[in-house]
């Protein structure tokens, strides 16, 4: 009991003890949910929660760009989507009772090899990052070491991006 | 970044910081009351009236009042709207306009998180309240509230590229994503503040915030003219007063951004103004900016959506791309 107490008198410990479970419940009700808008809401929980535990690890890039990116534009995208579809569009669930076991045995399984293999992780300490300038070192990163793979991957999106105008533009006429 | 949560959590610490919230807060909320109060004046004074004039002296009381109307009215909702996301979007639009604040440094040593990427928690918390409109819209369950809810989402979302490129020149020049930063490397005296060497981008940053505020001339979605309302028609009493205060914060949030980022945040006007404490400085520019969005809705009409949409993507994102082109070849030449 002492232990416990001691955990959560560490600011720390309880925002990420927060943020863990919103990660977790966002991902467990975007699976339950019916309805698809109230799904992308809660999956908008799971990416502000892990842009939270970004924050926590020092990561505040990363972080940011994930607030801006998928908890803004790619959750308005798919709610841009789903909003011009019926007001009860839900889905029904079919009950499967066989699968429903199946299902809960290897959920179990998975638990708990997962589990152990925690428990006997140990990770080697690493030499981090200072965290006042990380957002530099990444651009210094990306600018020097990986250029390539990041000169290639904004030619990708270009490609994409040309493409996406050029299927629109067909659809229109 | 100060690294406060890896101290320990003690009663007394909660408590300072639960002061320092409650006291921004307060802040806020009588700044939004009498700039109401101060965009009714401003707007009836260009328009030959008197604004209003009743309420307690010189009509001081008038917003108050209609406050306290707007808490007392009784609170509906629609028979077939979505309950919950009916009463969780007008949360979700007002805690991100409040959450940006935080960021803003408004004296040297007057900044509530001085953090390092200060400008992109800025535009990434504010993309948020997005979603709270589209919500509303949608959860309202009926045709004008969630056109209105598409409307703010497109305009929303087409503002928002042109509003961060136009700003990547500022951080190029400052070398910094911290606000703090980046009003220390503009000087004292107005000739070497960001907006001269940026004018482009500040032009298009202005135009964009405008847009991003949903103010005129660009409030196309509570065109009530034509969308009775916007988003938010069906919502009433103090649900529709957290709409209405996360867009009068989101104009504390932007005005104070404008000062920060293009007018020298703290800097005195001229060098021998040095006297004048900073927090006055910034005050006065901030006002100043808050003066102008008024002005601008008292004089322009209100633009077509098809002009909107063409604004944006064909006229500023081109502006604020070339901007950040030239802001990079220059500081290389006369590196």
């Amino acid at each position: 009991m002492s232990s416990i107490t001691q955990f959560f008198s560490s600011s720390e410990h309880v925002i990420f003890f927060v943020l863990a479970l919103g990660a977790i419940s966002g991902a467990v009700f975007m699976i339950t949910l019916s309805k698809l808008v109230h799904m992308i809401l809660s999956l908008a929980v799971t990416f502000l929660s892990l842009a939270g535990l970004y924050v926590l690890l020092n990561a505040e890039f990363v972080a940011f760009a994930q607030v801006l990116i998928y908890a803004g534009a790619v959750t308005i995208l798919m709610m841009f989507g789903i909003m011009l579809t019926k007001h009860e569009d839900a889905e029904d669930k079919a009950k499967r009772p066989r699968h429903r076991m199946l299902l809960g045995v290897s959920i179990t399984l998975l638990f708990a090899v997962l589990f152990l293999a925690i428990q006997q992780l140990s990770l080697p300490a690493q030499d981090a990052l200072q965290a006042d300038n990380n957002t530099e070192a990444i651009g210094e990163q990306l600018f020097t070491l990986h250029v390539i793979p990041f000169e290639l991957v904004s030619l990708l999106l270009t490609v994409a991006f040309i493409g996406s105008i050029i299927v629109a533009k067909k659809e229109a006429e | 970044m100060t690294n406060w949560f890896e101290g320990s959590l003690t009663w007394g610490i909660f408590a300072m910081f639960a002061i320092w919230v409650i006291v921004l807060l307060l802040i806020v909320l009588g700044f939004v009351t009498y700039a109401i109060y101060y965009e009714r004046k401003v707007i009836g004074w260009m328009q030959g009236r008197y604004g209003p004039n009743r309420v307690g002296p010189f009509g001081l009381l008038q917003t108050v009042a209609d406050i306290l109307k707007l808490l007392m009215k009784e609170d509906t909702i629609p028979a077939k709207a979505d309950r919950v996301l009916f009463k969780l979007a007008p949360v979700i639009a007002f805690v991100p306009s409040f959450a940006v604040l935080a960021v803003i440094p408004y004296t040297e040593t007057l900044v509530f998180a001085n953090l390092n990427v200060g400008l992109l928690y800025f535009a990434a918390l504010s993309s948020i309240s997005t979603i709270g409109i589209l919500l509303g819209g949608w959860a309202s369950n009926n045709k004008y509230a969630l056109l209105g809810g598409m409307r703010s989402g497109a305009q929303m979302i087409s503002y928002e590229i042109p509003l961060i490129i136009s700003v990547a020149g500022v951080i190029l020049m400052s070398g910094s994503l911290n606000l703090g930063d980046i009003v220390k490397a503009q000087g004292n005296g107005f000739w070497q503040w960001n907006f001269i060497p940026q004018i482009i981008g500040f032009s298009v940053f202005i135009v964009a915030s405008i847009a991003e505020l949903n103010r005129t001339p660009f409030d196309l979605p509570e065109a009530e003219s034509e969308l009775v309302a916007g988003y938010h028609v069906e919502y009433s009493g103090f649900r529709f007063a957290f709409f209405m205060l996360a867009e009068y914060v989101y104009v504390y949030a932007i005005a104070s951004l404008t000062t920060v980022l293009f007018l020298g945040g703290w800097k005195p006007l001229f060098p021998f103004l040095d006297f004048i404490p900073g927090i006055i400085w910034f005050i006065i520019k901030f006002l100043f900016v808050v003066f102008c969005l008024f002005w601008l809705r008292a004089t322009l009409p209100r633009m077509r959506i098809d002009q909107l949409m063409g604004l944006g993507w064909k006229v500023l994102l081109p502006l604020s791309l070339a901007n950040l082109f030239i802001t990079a070849v220059v500081m290389e030449w006369f590196r």
